[in-house]
């Protein structure tokens, strides 16, 4: 039985690549609108270069796993938005569309002679929402990023790491997740405004500017106090205060000890629990977990203030017992007790082992023409009346192209074949998928 | 941004009452809501929300109203308290239900409907009601239960297997309290779904959303690596993790700091040209002109030198802000890895008007906050106010929206109902 769809009749014309984009437009789709994601194969990031194409495949443009995952939910217009013709054709499609969405170079929309005010002229009340790495406002709006340098520029990769040691970062583009995050964010919020009041907008959005509120307490500790990150003991790797440091608040939680990570048995690189007490509640149930041992019952580590000034010696003891079992039972042996604790879990360990993801139905497989049949990852809420759901897996580049041009704008047949001829729907020198040569007859 | 009038426009969610009822896991999702223009009513019980006790404090002083990090995460928000244990509590909540919007709750799963306030109980009243139930783990499952903390959902969630350094076994959990932003990102995100669909059908709808699941999704082709490839990626310093060594992209600068440098992956010939005019700005160079750097697999058998030696050199030879600049300027995507408070000098921020003197009038100070991640140029993101005192708009909302009388007020603060 089909639920309705919180986005229904909601259409995005989508050009964003790489990732930060396609991840925002993904849930816009999961959650019921129409993507319409425009393409050029010779002018292509996303699909290529591709680390995720499975090792039987070559890869090629429809054979990228993460492409897979981060594009579900879309329709593919091959279009070369470069040409009048192809640019003709996108003005017809934002005069039918809710939204547009790109993640381009801050001035790139314009110089094709699509910027916000031409958007407005063909459809007034679009919402219009550019995703650049600086965006469109503010002297170094031309710089570009990546989720690594976005990450660097504002903040987010110095809290990451040991003290005296370089940043650890973060070991992938949280902020081309999290500015995809943004992207879908500020498009909902357009829309519900547009919804209520009739009136379209542009919302410039940054991918490194997007960053810096993620830093928030930080940022205020040194507007508010004068205290900045650069200082002894800062970052302090998994614990919450580094030993033989001042005591001051490092902005992820309160101050308490045990707060850290453990090697579990069998010692494989990702065998490691991470465990913290709250309080001397916690930290006496925590006792019993380990079976009252004599050095955990000495007064010392009874109170806070001990267990921070005692902390080496404590996670010392701490990974002693937490060395003796796997990180799943480890885990179901504290939390039983009312203990925090969790496994560290890799992404295998994420799709085959964890229950609750499991339970939850986090990963279902969806069947995909080039890849076959595998896991996508789903929505982390359950909207009870209308679900968010995988329900197309990624295009093949230019896949819905006839459809889009011929159903949607009401070009004729001979008109769309006529944009093959002329490069309009697919460059003439390249050669073309058999669906593509379908879609002619 | 003002109107036609003078008049500062309303924020996209004007109009919106939002009552939250969260702890530190879901008031970043308050904030969202309020700075885009909701009445947001944070609902505190008696005596105030035990995350005021977590520092940063003002000057150091503990106090529940000089936490940083309460202040921080609750602008734009107006603050009442009332206790949902009590019969009083739970009349004057429902009453404040029927005319709201949405209800934001973190509470442990079972606990609102153990009072009688769960989601079919206030939409009798309320059909158009909206509520989105932010929980660690979400309201089913065998981990439903469980405790959690920002460390531990890290570390479920897969961002510390992903993090770390090249020499070390250790995962690292990157700071800052992120776990709590990828649960409120994606229940903001729900929360303006059932928003946008509920004039089509004419009601609300419950909302039951997972931090797990949102940290669990957060970590870009993690994922899709080990579904498509069977692959489990290493930790590496400073930069992305993966199946094996990758050159490094982090490089120390004259003055300690360092500096995000991309290169492996687009050494070509061209690249390599555009690189030694970028390296000449210093003399550092070296050898970069040599005609033989026009063939690629000179380029591919010299990686390393280029890498270590070249980059690695030109960065130790000047302040990380100045390689950032001039890399930046000739198209490089690099960045200077900054530590949070060199952002205030950043002019790009201000010519954005990022920065916020946000007006504290109990203490006659204003403090300056960062601002809003995207410019909507239509109806502002702004904050509109500092966060609330304990119970500030008890007045304002019992008094004169419900019509309470003062005497009724002062009896069910005398009996810790507010």
């Amino acid at each position: 039985m089909s639920r309705p769809r919180a986005l229904e009749n909601i259409r995005v014309v989508d050009f964003s690549w790489v990732r930060a984009g396609p991840w925002a437009t993904r849930w816009l789709g999961a959650l019921g609108a129409e993507i319409i994601k425009i393409e050029w194969p010779e002018n292509e990031r996303g699909r290529l270069p591709s680390t995720t194409t499975p090792q039987h495949l070559e890869a090629n443009l429809n054979n990228s796993g993460n492409f897979n995952d981060t594009n579900v939910n879309k329709k593919s217009l091959s279009l070369n938005v470069r040409s009048a013709k192809g640019l003709e054709i996108v003005k017809r499609l934002i005069a039918v569309s809710d939204i547009v969405i790109e993640n381009f170079s801050s001035r790139v929309l314009q110089r094709w002679g699509l910027g916000y005010e031409e958007q407005r002229k063909i459809k007034p009340d679009i919402v219009y929402v550019s995703m650049s790495g600086y965006g469109h406002t503010g002297r170094h709006h031309h710089y570009t990023t990546f989720g690594p340098v976005a990450q660097a520029v504002s903040g987010l990769t110095y809290l990451s790491g040991l003290p005296d040691k370089p940043p650890a970062g973060w070991g992938w583009s949280y902020m081309d997740d999290t500015g995809g995050m943004y992207g879908a964010m500020c498009a909902l919020t357009g829309l519900y405004h547009r919804n209520m009041t009739g009136e379209g907008q542009h919302i410039d959005l940054s991918q490194m500017v997007s960053s810096v509120p993620l830093n928030g307490p930080a940022l205020l500790d040194f507007t508010a106090n004068g205290r900045g990150s650069r200082r002894a003991g800062f970052p302090p790797g998994n614990r919450a205060h580094w030993p033989g440091t001042p005591l001051v608040n490092n902005y992820r939680g309160p101050t308490v000890a045990p707060h850290n990570a453990y090697r579990t048995d069998p010692g494989d690189y990702n065998d490691w629990c991470v465990i913290v007490c709250h309080s001397d509640a916690e930290w006496r149930l925590l006792v019993e977990v380990m079976g009252a041992p004599s050095w955990a019952t000495s007064a010392k580590f009874a109170t806070l203030a001990g267990r921070l000034a005692h902390q080496e010696e404590l996670d010392e003891h701490i990974e002693a017992w937490t060395t003796t079992l796997g990180k799943y039972e480890l885990t179901e042996r504290c939390q039983e007790a009312g203990v925090r604790a969790l496994p560290v879990q890799s992404a295998e360990d994420r799709v085959e082992q964890d229950p609750q993801l499991r339970h939850r139905e986090m990963y279902l497989g969806i069947e995909h023409p080039a890849l076959g049949r595998h896991k996508v990852q789903n929505a982390p809420f359950k909207l009870s009346e209308t679900p968010a759901s995988n329900h197309l897996p990624s295009p093949l580049i230019g896949q819905h192209t006839r459809e889009i041009v011929e159903g949607l704008l009401g070009y004729s047949h001979e008109e769309f074949c006529a944009g093959f001829a002329d490069g309009t729907f697919w460059p003439t020198k390249r050669p073309r998928f058999p669906y593509l040569e379908e879609m002619l007859q | 941004m003002k109107d036609a009038q003078g008049q500062p426009l309303p924020g996209p969610l004007a109009g919106l009452r939002i009552l939250e009822l969260a702890d530190e896991t879901g008031q970043f999702c308050g904030k969202l809501l309020g700075d885009l223009g909701a009445d947001v009513v944070k609902i505190e019980p008696p005596g105030g929300e035990p995350n005021r006790h977590v520092g940063p404090f003002l000057d150091d002083i503990p106090h529940p109203e000089r936490s940083l990090t309460f202040w921080y995460y609750n602008t734009s928000k107006r603050g009442i308290t009332l206790n949902l244990e009590t019969a009083d509590g739970r009349r004057l909540f429902g009453r404040l239900a029927a005319t709201s919007d949405v209800i934001l709750e973190t509470f442990r799963p079972g606990f609102l409907a153990s009072l009688g306030l769960d989601y079919e109980v206030l939409r009798n009243e309320n059909p158009g009601l909206i509520m989105c139930a932010l929980t660690p783990f979400g309201q089913t499952g065998p981990w439903r239960d469980y405790l959690s903390s920002d460390l531990l959902h890290m570390a479920a969630g897969g961002e510390m297997a992903s993090s770390g350094y090249d020499e070390l076994d250790l995962p690292i959990a990157p700071g800052g309290g992120n776990a709590w932003h990828m649960g409120c990102h994606f229940a903001y995100m729900a929360i303006m779904a059932a928003l946008v669909y509920r004039p089509f059908a004419g009601q609300g709808q419950y909302i039951d959303a997972s931090i797990h699941e949102a940290c669990a999704l957060t970590t870009e082709a993690a994922i899709a690596n080990y579904i498509y490839r069977g692959e489990v990626l290493r930790r590496q310093t400073g930069r992305h993790h993966a199946p094996g060594p990758t050159p490094r992209t982090q490089f120390r600068a004259k003055d300690g700091s360092y500096v995000c440098a991309l290169v492996a992956g687009r050494l070509n010939p061209r690249y390599i040209g555009e690189l030694a005019d970028l390296l000449d700005t210093n003399g550092m160079a070296g050898d970069l002109r040599d005609p033989k750097y026009q063939d690629p697999a000179v380029i591919a058998a010299n990686t390393s030198h280029i890498i270590d030696d070249l980059v690695a050199g030109f960065i130790a030879s000047l302040p990380s802000e100045e390689v950032y600049h001039a890399a930046q300027e000739r198209g490089f995507t690099w960045g200077a890895v900054r530590a949070p408070e060199a952002l205030l000098d950043d002019p790009h921020l201000n010519d954005r008007g990022f920065w916020k003197e946000v007006e504290h009038p109990e203490l006659g100070r204003s403090f300056v906050y960062p601002g809003e991640a995207a410019i909507y140029n239509g109806s502002p993101w702004r904050i509109s106010r500092r966060a609330p005192l304990i119970g500030e708009h008890n007045t304002e909302i019992f008094c004169d929206e419900l019509g309470l009388s003062s005497g009724e007020l002062s009896v069910l603060a005398e009996n810790s109902v507010i």
